[in-house]
């Protein structure tokens, strides 16, 4: 536990030092919207469509793709922070050093993993405070703890999806086209910018990613939207159960296989 | 001061027939490590010494279990590399050289925090710890100072703190002066003869391609070239090997090859080193003063002859009588 803590404060301490980076996060969810709202301006003449409506629960389009961007941060700070966070300790030339610790490089990982659910937070609470006060968006006590519970339950399949990443860092090294296909990936199939609903491919891959669920539940407890809490919830923890385990062990599986090669702190 | 203890095997570091292959494209391998044997006692300053590219610092990295290899065994401190790694782990501290090991954003303070977690130095005694390690690296006054802001002898200062944070028993030190000035370079190898070796009787594993470095500090040295060790014994004794020898040593300006001297086969251990623009060629021969004026005759028209040495041996003669290569040759297989 100790490890872990002291993971999040060196991190926290680094990130610190880049004032840039924290703009950045904050900034950018609410950034990418603007050009969505032009559009949908541009393509139908308003914010309002029967089409969006029937398909998405809601009509009101600004709020429904503040929330998914929004809520995606999770999503992509896991992936960013923690396929990167290795690739990191490479530059700084610490890797090895942490690696020829007597602790297990899992632990390490939950520690940046932990680091980046706290940073997500931070990010989320302010962003939602902006748009409370922007764009009127709703938001009472009473809603504050299923949206903690559902974010939790996001969170523990992401640090899944870190490791993976981690992993792939570890791998191939220079990692960002592969990252940011991931990224691709997950707007083109989660509910983050337009229903999935909208064509049955989407709609099936989207099964498969825990951020739908999440995106589903959240929308739901912000926007008044019907969904059915303890389905998603239990597929939500199915999706974990699965994840983390998977997660831990390919990581573990590349880490061996880069000590066999020699390649650990290759970059 | 609380202290951490290990439980200690009288040979701290067993290697047997370790083996590290690197596989390259087209099927061909290196044999970084090829069946290194060998043994450091508890308390033992042990050198290993080789050109760039002998497969030192795969040795340092397969014993730190930052590797794993592809065959034979080792033991350290009577835990298994392969079997118990965090065990060795628990045991060992590694100081490489160069600047990049520490976070430069960080204070001294906070590197060596978040290390003393790491390696579990017990909470109560890390205050106490850090504060001793700054003390006798002379880095107190700079340690809220962020370790981007330090010169690279204090960085390297810095980092034997860290290696020191859980008080290993057992130090595996990989070019530990390299790149540093000869202040610093000085000062790091007094500290490692005097305080961590004599005053606190730590078994290192030191890896140098500095003759003098290996020469002034170990009481063992073990010759490494192509990935298998070519001699093991004191420096005493090694150098002792090529008594009936001595060394010619010409300063010569100008350019010159071994080639020049292909007519004189006879005469082995021929090696022709460059630096600051001057050529130094080193002979080792039972007669020096029968084979100079050969020598002359031979470099005379291709450089201009600035000084004669006859020498005893060094290390660095040695190895070149052994191996055929000076130490300052990159002998890198990989590429």
């Amino acid at each position: 536990m100790r490890v872990i803590i002291e993971e999040i404060k060196k991190d926290i301490r680094i990130l610190l030092t880049y004032p840039a980076e924290i703009a950045f996060w904050i900034i950018s969810p609410l950034l990418w919207v603007v050009p969505l709202v032009f559009q949908g301006k541009a393509l139908i003449g308003g914010l309002q469509s029967t089409a969006f409506a029937n398909l998405a629960g809601t009509g009101e389009y600004i709020p429904y793709v503040l929330i998914g961007g929004i809520f995606s941060t999770y999503m992509f700070t896991a992936v960013w922070s923690m396929g990167n966070a290795l690739r990191n300790e490479m530059f700084y030339g610490t890797l090895e050093h942490i690696l020829s610790s007597p602790v297990r490089p899992i632990y390490i990982l939950l520690g940046k993993g932990l680091y980046n659910s706290l940073l997500s937070t931070f990010f989320v609470t302010i962003q939602i405070l902006i748009c409370v006060f922007l764009f009127g968006l709703d938001i009472t006590l009473q809603k504050i703890v299923p949206i903690a519970f559902f974010l939790v339950l996001l969170m523990i399949g992401l640090y899944g999806v870190g490791f993976i990443a981690s992993a792939l860092t570890l791998l191939i090294k220079e990692a960002q086209g592969v990252l940011h296909l991931f990224e691709y990936i997950l707007f083109l199939f989660t509910p983050i910018r337009y229903p999935v609903e909208v064509h049955p491919i989407t709609r099936a891959v989207s099964l498969f990613i825990p951020l739908t669920y999440a995106l589903v539940a959240l929308r739901g407890i912000l926007l008044g939207i019907e969904f059915d809490f303890v389905k998603n919830s239990l597929i939500l923890v199915a999706l974990d159960a699965i994840i983390v385990p998977v997660g831990i062990w390919i990581f573990m599986r590349i880490e061996q296989r880069t000590k066999r090669r020699g390649t650990l702190a290759h970059y | 001061m609380n202290k951490i203890i290990f439980m200690v095997d009288e040979k701290n570091i067993v290697l047997t027939d370790l083996v590290k292959v690197f596989k390259k494209r087209r099927k061909d391998e290196v044999r970084a490590v090829d069946g290194v044997n060998m043994e450091i006692k508890q308390g033992e300053l042990f050198g290993l010494l080789g050109p760039n590219g002998a497969g030192k610092t795969t040795l340092i990295k397969c014993i730190s279990t930052l590797l794993i290899p592809d065959a034979g065994t080792a033991t350290v401190g009577g835990a298994d590399i392969q079997k118990d790694p965090l065990g060795v782990r628990r045991m060992i501290g590694v100081l490489t050289g160069g600047e990049r090991s520490l976070y430069w954003k960080l204070t001294p303070l906070e590197n060596l925090k978040y290390f003393a977690a790491l390696y579990g130095v017990p909470r109560k005694i890390t205050a106490e710890r850090i504060d001793y390690l700054l003390d006798l690296m002379e880095l107190k006054d700079k340690s809220h100072e962020r370790v981007e802001r330090l010169s690279s002898g204090m960085k390297q200062k810095l980092s034997i703190a860290r290696t020191l944070i859980h008080d290993p028993p057992i130090l595996l030190i990989d070019e530990p002066t390299l790149g540093l000035d000869p202040y610093f370079a000085r000062f790091i190898r007094g500290f490692i003869k005097k305080e961590l070796h004599d005053k606190l009787g730590k078994t290192i594993l030191l890896t140098t391609h500095y003759m003098d470095e290996a020469d002034e500090l170990c009481e063992r040295v073990a010759f490494m070239y192509n990935g298998k060790l070519t001699a093991l014994d004191t420096p005493v004794l090694l150098k002792q090997s090529m008594s009936q020898e001595q060394i010619l040593e010409v300063k010569c300006l100008g350019d010159l090859d071994e080639k020049a001297f292909s007519h004189m086969h006879e005469e082995m251990g021929i090696s022709i080193t460059k630096s600051d623009g001057l050529t130094y060629i080193h002979i080792s021969t039972e007669n020096p003063e029968d084979l100079l004026s050969r020598v002359i005759d031979t470099v005379r028209d291709h450089v201009k002859v600035l000084s004669v040495n006859v020498t005893t041996p060094t290390l660095e003669d040695v190895f070149v009588h052994l191996t055929g290569v000076s130490l300052k040759d990159d002998t890198t297989q990989r590429e």
